[in-house]
């Protein structure tokens, strides 16, 4: 293995786009589950609605547990929403730091992915290098700062 | 069987821009693609510009755009394009090149790109009696890659290439592999710091299309992604 000039490599950044995919399939999954399908990790889970219900238009609800739950933190008078539940999920005294963390790794995951592909299709059809840097530069900026409040919004979230 | 061809002509000094022509040409279906073009050219009209050397895929003159599908002209036969009696065949230039005449493209820059990566062996050891050596096992790892006839085909199928005239492109990186992973050459450092750059590997995405394209059958995407995770190991 030959020694190289590293500072012109891209080779990491490709490197992490495949690593970060990897883990995208999985926390994706992941993320839908807990969301929108469990009924076992998240604290707090959704009704499932039955046929019956749907044809007599009953719409989605939360369980009694959930709503003494959203009740008992955000006050009496506190309506049910999804954004509760997840604030519970995230203010749950056990699990709410595996959550933060998880979160915050999909989050920084996300971005990377996400802004190294962008920054892919960008510089295939910007011609100009000056513009080119721009755009990379801004396109980068722009990630930190989804990343700075993304990262405030799970910390503070529940706590 | 008659064949509708369609041929994509190009003359810059008559022509403010390409158009199609259509020739009539009798044809068996096991004829190559190479003949209807020779046909008209010979038959029809002889201001018709096309390369042609061998004839037979190895020289690697006559790629070109039939169909729609990069290909050699010289190694595709009739039957396998067209079906039925009156049927059409369209022959146009490699695509993402400055076309000189018809389907004669200029390929200074393929060639560019192609010297680039410095294709030829680096060793700066004194050479042995007779000959550098290499075992079977050794040359196994880039006998497909050797089998590249530089035809074109590849580099003017892939996207990046259309997108980024600047692109190294698949055939010339497929060299850079052939080198970098030849037992005998010392030269991997420059050549994997040539692709390893903005208009390098990195703008490979893998869509194979330099595969579908290869008259040769060389798995081209297969050797990239082994130069780069030879880069990404050594960066």
């Amino acid at each position: 293995m030959a020694s190289r000039a590293a500072s012109t490599s891209n080779a990491q950044s490709w490197f992490l786009h495949r690593i970060t995919g990897t883990f995208l399939i999985f926390m994706l999954i992941t993320h839908f589950w807990v969301q929108h399908y469990d009924q076992q990790t998240a604290t707090i889970s959704h009704d499932v609605l039955s046929t019956e219900q749907i044809e007599n238009d009953v719409l989605p609800g939360y369980t009694p547990e959930a709503e003494a739950a959203v009740e008992a933190r955000f006050g009496e008078t506190a309506e049910v929403t999804p954004h509760d539940v997840v604030m519970l999920r995230l203010a749950d005294p056990v699990y709410a730091v595996l959550w933060k963390a998880f979160n915050i790794l999909f989050l920084i995951v996300a971005l990377h992915h996400g802004f190294y592909g962008l920054n892919n299709v960008m510089s295939d059809y910007i011609r100009n290098p000056m513009a080119r840097k721009t755009a990379k530069v801004l396109s980068w900026s722009l990630a930190l700062v989804l990343f700075v409040v993304g990262t405030y919004s799970v910390l503070v979230a529940g706590w | 069987m008659t064949l509708n061809v369609e041929i994509k002509r190009y003359n810059p000094e008559k022509d403010d821009a390409p158009h199609w022509e259509s020739y009539e040409v009798p044809a068996d279906p096991l004829d190559s693609a190479l003949a209807l073009l020779l046909h008209v050219k010979w038959h029809i009209d002889g201001t018709l510009s096309l390369r042609k050397s061998c004839a037979h895929g190895v020289c690697g003159s006559d790629a070109m755009q039939i169909n729609g599908e990069n290909k050699l002209a010289c190694s595709v036969l009739v039957q396998d394009l067209v079906d039925s009696d009156g049927a059409t065949v369209k022959f146009a230039p490699l695509p993402a090149a400055p076309v000189i005449k018809d389907l004669v493209i200029d390929q200074s820059r393929f060639f560019e790109k192609y010297r680039e990566v410095k294709p030829w062996l680096i060793n700066d050891n004194p050479a042995p009696e007779k000959e550098r050596k290499q075992s079977p096992a050794e040359h196994e790892i880039i006998e497909e890659a050797t089998k590249c006839i530089m035809c074109g085909a590849c580099t003017h199928a892939c996207p990046s290439t259309w997108a980024s005239p600047d692109y190294l492109g698949p055939a010339a990186m497929l060299k850079a592999y052939r080198y970098t992973f030849d037992t005998r050459d010392d030269g991997e450092g420059e050549r994997l710091d040539t692709v390893d750059s903005e208009n390098g590997l990195w703008k490979c995405y893998t869509i194979f299309n330099c595969n579908e394209a290869c008259p040769k059958d060389i798995d081209i995407t297969r050797w990239l992604s082994a130069l780069k995770r030879r880069s990404a190991v050594t960066a």
